[in-house]
Order: structure tokens, then sequence, then C-alpha cells
């Protein structure tokens, strides 16, 4: 079976987009991706985070526009420069947040900006709950009463009013983006149901999702994209999840990862059935000195939020957090730090860097302890420390008074990295380090990690980036849904299986193989 | 994302200094002190500066902890009942308790701080917005004081009392001193300690703060309480100065403590502002007013002028900030 199924569709696709291309500033988010969706058809979309499905779909539906390529619908092309461009060309957006107003009722959320009219354009209400009731028992939704108050209803009740919007607005092409991601499992069944009703209208779904069972499920074709590119279309009966799995993120390493052996020392953090509801669940894991440890998993696993446990924004209900053998009780950010943890936060915008202050402010402050005297500070020292900071982690900057705010995103990851350094740490948790930072900066942040393991620092790194968890750890543990559901050693360690793990298709993946 | 350094210096041809807030606003105060002195020859004299430094103190003193407060991105709009409820307690718990002035005095200082340190609690435990929080007790303090006092007024204090409030102390108004020293103290500290930094820290990017490990949530108590502390101190300056205790003293101070640290340049939004220029800002108010009412200004059209002075402040600042964005 080849990636073009062009053939075998009819003669022209509902929704058709073609070699288009979207770059923001410093990003790459699409490189000529050619995508088509039939009538009645449910066509997944599948990729990593950050491989542009997101982009993709917010073209489609006219959130912003192409660079180059077009869009066409039942073969013609459509401008769509704003989002009403795209529900006028029958094209309708379900998002992850629901954009409902939850003070009002369910007919008036399904018919905001359309409703019925009657003489001098007072809006006709008899026609519209006629209209509402009628949508309704079309998809043989019975528990959903047109004058309910959206603000009540469950979460998949709120989904089916905003598919009921897209109806009303007699859109023949839905985009879904993680529909289910919120979903208890009866309501999950429920929007299978649903979408199987459109799909029998002839209604062009396209369906994203993280989970693997589901595209099996529902989707008749699924595409995958990688790094903005269309990696592989194929029909579901033709694949499996092993396969999906692989195209996915099936990107050979580059030897870009300095990773230097180093003796492996006691361990330094220890922590045991560590809990936080609802995305901390029975975390046990031990980093040793010297050692890096990876932790992958999808967006929403739990990650940053077990690093934040450890790190006393939001301490821990239950369980063992031992610090170099010792049995601490981490309440706040502050007492982490003087217990030798440092945690470089995955939004360096708002949670690592005050940006309006200057480089100088930025590197002392985390470690004003150490350049302050009865709570004095010594600008001299503060001076030093800052000009000591930029020196070793050759931050480019006109001066340590310059504001860190203008600095790029790798220079600023890098005063980040240096403020905490400025504390020697014991342990180093990193999140998402080089998330956003240029290739150069990368490979500085990777051979400083290497340097800093050599010295006998623990570092705990999240990444969603699989090549950068494969290159830079001793060691791998995935997480999922707030567990850590699989551990793998450096030999083991490899994209399928972590990426398998990742997922929670262990199972399904061992059946198809 | 290139990493060439961005062209500092380059476009810079008025010198950094002039180009911040304190100073545009220093020179406006000078310009219209020489204007203000040339209308009228009873302006620019020793004797009445030093009158108008006496006037300003009781809002002076509020003004340096709420810069304080608005440099986190905060506010305290509750410190002109905490004036009257501190006020009417000093009176009421000398005359009606019976105790001693000076522990009365001390009394009514606590109490000052304990209605500061409530609004600080709820504001960083509960996470009510300041704004809010201030405004429910700004009407709640200022019902406590109306219900204790019933009204009535205390006079009559014995004669050390009024030292403060109407004497000299070397050729100058005793409770200017006061004043100064609270100036330098606040200056200092919001200048050089790390609880200035942190301050600063937290108006600019709280969540940041608390990820370095400042004690943000004990920080923002204490300058809660230092106001309501300070408003208390500012309630005995006023009535050793005024003789008389009533419960509708200290109404509307909340907006000329905020208009004074706002005019000197303190961002609403937060991350930016001085000690000095709060100075400057409270010495501009208070210098149009007296300057103004001389002339023979009506007092409405001297609010007016104070309206338009902020308004106009804000423009230049705004205008400054984008300068210095580089927009």
């Amino acid at each position: 079976m080849t990636t073009d199924l062009h053939s075998e569709t009819p003669a022209t696709p509902l929704l058709s987009v073609r070699t288009v291309e979207k770059s923001f500033p410093g990003v790459r988010a699409l490189s000529g991706v050619s995508f088509d969706a039939v009538r009645g058809e449910v066509h997944a979309l599948l990729g990593e985070n950050g491989a542009g499905k997101s982009t993709l779909i917010k073209i489609v539906s006219g959130v912003f526009p192409p660079d180059r390529g077009e869009v066409l619908v039942d073969g013609k092309p459509v401008d769509l420069a704003r989002p009403d461009d795209a529900r006028r060309a029958g094209i309708a957006t379900i998002y992850q947040e629901l954009l409902l107003f939850p003070e009002l009722t369910v007919a008036e959320n399904i018919f905001m900006g359309h409703a019925p009219r009657a003489n001098l354009r007072r809006i006709d209400w008899r026609a519209m709950h006629e209209k509402t009731n009628a949508l309704l028992a079309s998809l043989e939704i019975h528990d959903l009463q047109a004058d309910r108050v959206v603000g009540s209803l469950s979460v998949g009740n709120r989904q089916r009013v905003e598919i009921l919007r897209a109806l009303s607005q007699d859109a023949r092409i839905l985009i879904m983006d993680e529909p289910t991601a919120a979903l208890t499992e009866y309501d999950v069944t429920r929007l299978f149901d649903i979408v199987r009703k459109l799909k029998a209208r002839g209604v062009a779904v396209i369906y994203i999702s993280h989970r693997l069972d589901e595209i099996f499920a529902i989707a008749d074709r699924v595409t995958v994209l990688r790094d903005g590119a269309h990696v592989a279309t194929k029909r579901v009966a033709d694949t499996d999840a092993a396969e999906l799995v692989q195209l996915m993120v099936g990107r050979r390493i580059e030897s870009l990862f300095p990773k230097i052996a180093v003796s492996i020392g006691k361990p330094v953090l220890e922590v045991k059935d560590l809990e936080r509801r609802p995305l901390t669940r029975s975390v046990s894991l031990t980093v040793r000195a010297g050692e890096i440890v990876g932790l992958a998993g999808l967006v929403g696993s739990g990650r940053s939020e077990l690093a934040q446990t450890i790190f006393g924004v939001t301490p821990a209900d239950n369980g063992e957090i031992r610090i170099t053998g010792q049995k601490v009780d981490i309440r706040s950010p502050a007492q982490a730090r003087s217990l030798g943890v440092a945690y470089v936060p995955e939004d360096r915008g708002t949670q690592g860097l005050v940006r309006p202050m200057t480089v100088r402010e930025n590197f002392s402050l985390a470690a004003l302890g150490k350049v302050a005297f009865g709570g004095f500070i010594d600008r001299g020292a503060e001076r030093k420390l800052a000009g000591d900071g930029v020196r070793r982690f050759a931050v480019k900057a006109s001066s340590i008074e310059q504001i860190a705010g203008k600095l790029s995103g790798g220079n600023q990851q890098k005063i980040v990295l240096g403020k905490w350094l400025a504390n020697a740490p014991k342990l180093l948790i990193l999140d998402e380090p080089t998330r956003g930072i240029d290739v150069g900066a990368k490979a500085e942040i990777h051979r400083l990690m290497g340097e800093l393991a050599a010295q006998g620092l623990a570092i705990l790194m999240i990444s969603s980036e699989l090549p950068e968890v494969l290159g830079m750890s001793d060691r791998v543990l995935v997480m999922r849904e707030g567990r850590i559901v699989a551990e793998f050693s450096r030999e083991e360690a490899t994209q399928e299986s972590i990426g398998a793990a990742m997922m929670g298709s262990h199972e399904n993946a061992e059946e198809a193989a | 994302m290139s990493e060439i350094p961005l062209p500092h210096s380059a476009k810079r041809v008025v010198p950094w200094w002039l180009l911040r807030h304190e100073t545009m606003l220093a020179l406006i105060l000078l310009v219209a002190l020489i204007v203000l002195g040339y209308l009228n020859n009873r302006f620019l004299t020793l004797d009445n500066l030093l009158n108008q430094g006496r006037l300003t103190t009781e809002v002076g003193l509020i003004a340096l902890p709420m810069t304080f407060i608005i440099i986190t991105g905060g506010i305290d709009l509750s410190v002109g009942s905490i004036v009257g409820l501190c006020a009417i307690l000093l009176g009421y718990s000398w005359k009606v308790f019976g105790f001693p002035l000076p522990l009365a005095i001390c009394f009514s200082l606590l109490v000052g701080a304990a209605a500061g340190f409530l609004n600080g609690i709820v504001i960083t435990r509960v996470k009510v917005p300041p704004l809010i929080m201030t405004i429910a007790t700004l009407a709640l303090y200022r019902g406590l004081a109306e219900g204790i006092s019933q009204a009535r007024s205390v006079r009559g204090y014995p004669e050390w009392f009024y030292f403060i409030g109407q004497d000299n102390l070397f050729g100058v108004p005793a409770q200017l001193w006061l004043l100064l020293i609270s100036i330098v103290v606040a200056a200092i500290v919001l200048d050089r300690t790390t609880f200035g930094r942190t301050l600063y820290a937290i108006g600019n990017n709280e969540t940041a703060a608390r990820f370095s490990g400042l004690p943000v949530d004990r920080v923002k108590l204490i300058i809660y309480t230092l106001s309501g502390f300070m408003a208390g101190l500012s309630a005995c300056v006023l009535v050793s100065r005024v003789t008389t205790t009533r419960s509708d003293m200290g109404m509307g101070y909340e907006l000329d403590v905020i208009a004074a640290v706002v005019l000197g340049g303190t961002s609403i939004f937060g991350g930016v502002g001085t000690i000095w220029g709060t100075v400057v800002g409270l010495a501009m108010i208070q210098l149009l007013k007296n300057g103004l009412a001389l002339t023979g200004v009506k007092g409405d059209a001297t609010i007016v002028v104070i309206g338009t002075v902020l308004i106009l402040s804000t423009l230049v600042a705004s205008s400054l900030q984008r300068r210095r964005e580089g927009v």
C-alpha cells in the first residue's frame, strides 16, 4: 500500500488542502502539507506535539491564512481569511476548550449569531426551540432539553451542544480537536455514535487524537504529520498501531547529543508513592548523582505537575521525598531551594524569567541570599555574580543591565539555567529545557547538561522531544495519566518503545506485531 | 531568533536620567513653582512651604507603603477608613476605656496594623483580588469607626500630645521630621534590600518570583500590614494637628494617596516605581493645591487642574514606556 490514495477517493474531495506552508518567526510550522477529506469519511490527523496539526486546523478554520498553498472546498479554491469565511464554506471546528456561553440556554448557544427572526428582526423563540428540538431528534439525543442552561451540563453534553451548533450552520466539514481528552468512557461511546451518524449524512469529520485505539475505532483514513511535513496517509484497515507510532516518531537520532560517560553516584532524589491529585498518582523514582533521567510523556501526562510537586510549588498530599537520603517535607520553592533543588520551568516567559527586569537582576533572583548581607544587596557582589554567569553560559547580551526579555529565547533560557546554578544545587529538574530555542543554543544547553552531570549533579529532564530524551538520558521514565508507566535503560530505549508507552498502545502494538 | 546584541546606545540622544519619569516630573514641578511664585508673593516663602509640608504629612506617610503595594501590582483602598478607625479608637480608648494616652496611641497603631494584616491575610490566603478586598474593608472599617463613635467627637487632649501635629523641631514642623525619616527608610528598603527587589519581582512576574523561591506571600502580608500601621500613624498625626477626633477623618485619603503614587511614576500594573517619584508626586499635588488657592483659584477649579495634571503625567509615562521598549 502506497501513501497515495487519491486514485481511490471519489473525483472531488469535499475538502482538499494543497501544499500548504506556514512559518512563524523562527519556526517552520508547516512545509508543503497536502491533505483531503471526502464525504462521509472520518479522517484522523496524527502527530507528536509540534508536528503541525494545530497549525493545519487553524488554517482550515480560517484563524490565520497559509503563507503558500490553497484550500479547496468541493474542488473550488476558497479564501479563508477569517473564521467567518470558514463557517460560510461549511467548515466548523470544535476545539478542546469549548467555546460556549455558560449562562445561556442550549438553544441560545446553538443559534448564537444566527437566530431565526420574526418580523421587526425580533428573535423568533418558538422557531428557535423547534429547530433545536429537531436537531436533537436528528441525532437521537433525548437527555438534553433546549432550555437547559449550558453551564449546568456535563462536559459530554456541552460538546454535543457544540456539535449541534455546527450542524445548525449546515457544516459539512467538522473538525474535532482531541474531542475525547476530557470525556468519560461513556461519553466517548456516545460521541462515536454521533460521529457515525454524521458520517452517514455525508459529513466529513477530521478527527485529531493522541489515542491510537480511538483512531482504530472510528477513523477511515489516517494522515501522519511530523515536523510540519506530511509523512503518510493510510487506510486505517491497512495499518496497525506499531506502524503509526513509527511513522509519528521515526526521525533518525542526530548525533548532536554529547553524552559523556559518567560514573553514577549515590541517590540524590528518592521519591516514593508521591501523590498530588489529579496528575501525580503514586509516583516513585530515583535520580542519582551524575545521572540524567529523562521523563517522557504526552502533554498533560503529569510531568510538569510532578516536577512542581517535588519543587514545592504544589506540595504533595502524600508520599515521601528524600534528598541525599534525608527525608524532607517540601512545602515551598524557597524550601526546595535551600535543600539544593533547582527547577527550570517549562514556560520561560511566565515562570522562569522576570522579563522586564535586567539580566543582572534575573541572575541574582534565586540567589539573593548569596549576594545580600543582612537583607542589603551588595551591588558589587551582584554584578560579579551576573558577570560570571554571562561568561560561563556565554549569554549574548550587550551588558548585564540589558532587559532580559529582549534577548533571544536561547539566551533567556541560559539565564534561567544560570540563575539556578548560582545556588550550586544538588538536583536539577529541567522542564522542556530546549523548547523553542535555536539549534545552536540547544546544543550548548545539552553540552552544559553533560558537564553538570559529570560534576556530580543529578538531573531530571522532562522533554517532549524524543531524540533529546534518547540522546541525553541515562535512563528514561515514561509518564501517562499521572503515573510512571514504563522505565527503560539507555540501551533499551527506542523511539518506538517510548512512543508506545506514552500513547498507552503497548498492548495494541504487541497484538499487531 | 538572532543572537546579535541589540544596538543599545545608538538611538540615545537624550541622557537616560532625563527620560526618567521622576526627573520629568521634578522639572514640571520646578516650572510650576516658579510660575505660582511669580503670580503670588506669599507662595514661595519658607513659612508657607513648611506649612504645606505639615499638611501633606498625613497623606505622605500612607503613600510610602502604598508605593510598595502598587509596585507589587496590588492596591489598598481601605487606608482612609483605617485612618478614621484608628483616630476614633485613639480618642475612644483614652476617653472611654480610660487608657493613658501613650497606651491609647499604641493601641490605635496596633489596630491599624491589624486592619492591614486582615487585608493581607485574605489577599494572600483566600486569593481575593486586593481591589475587592480593600473596597470591602473600606466600607467595613469606616462602618466600625462610625458605629464606635456614634457621631460623637473626642476633644481636650493633654497639651503634650499636640507637639507632633502643631509644633516645630529645629524650625521644621515636627511631623515633617517623621515623614522625612520614613521617606529615607522606605527609599533605602526599596532600592537596596532583598525585600525591595522582591517587590519589583512580584510586580513584574509573580509566578516567576514564586518559582525563584522568593517569599511572595510573606512579603505581601508585610506590606499590607505596614500600610495599615502607617495609616494608624497618620491618624495620630492628624488628630494631634486638628485637636479633635471624628469618624469621618481620613475620608477620601485613599484617592489622594494613590494619585500621588501614580503621579510619581509608579505603574498601576506593578513592577515600576520609586519612593522619589512618590515624594515628587506628593509635593506636586500639595503645592498645586496651595499655589492655586493662594492665586485665587476656587476649590473646584483646583481639582480640575489636578485631574488634568494626572492625565498628562500618565500620557508622558506611557510614551516614555513605549520609548524604553523601543516600539
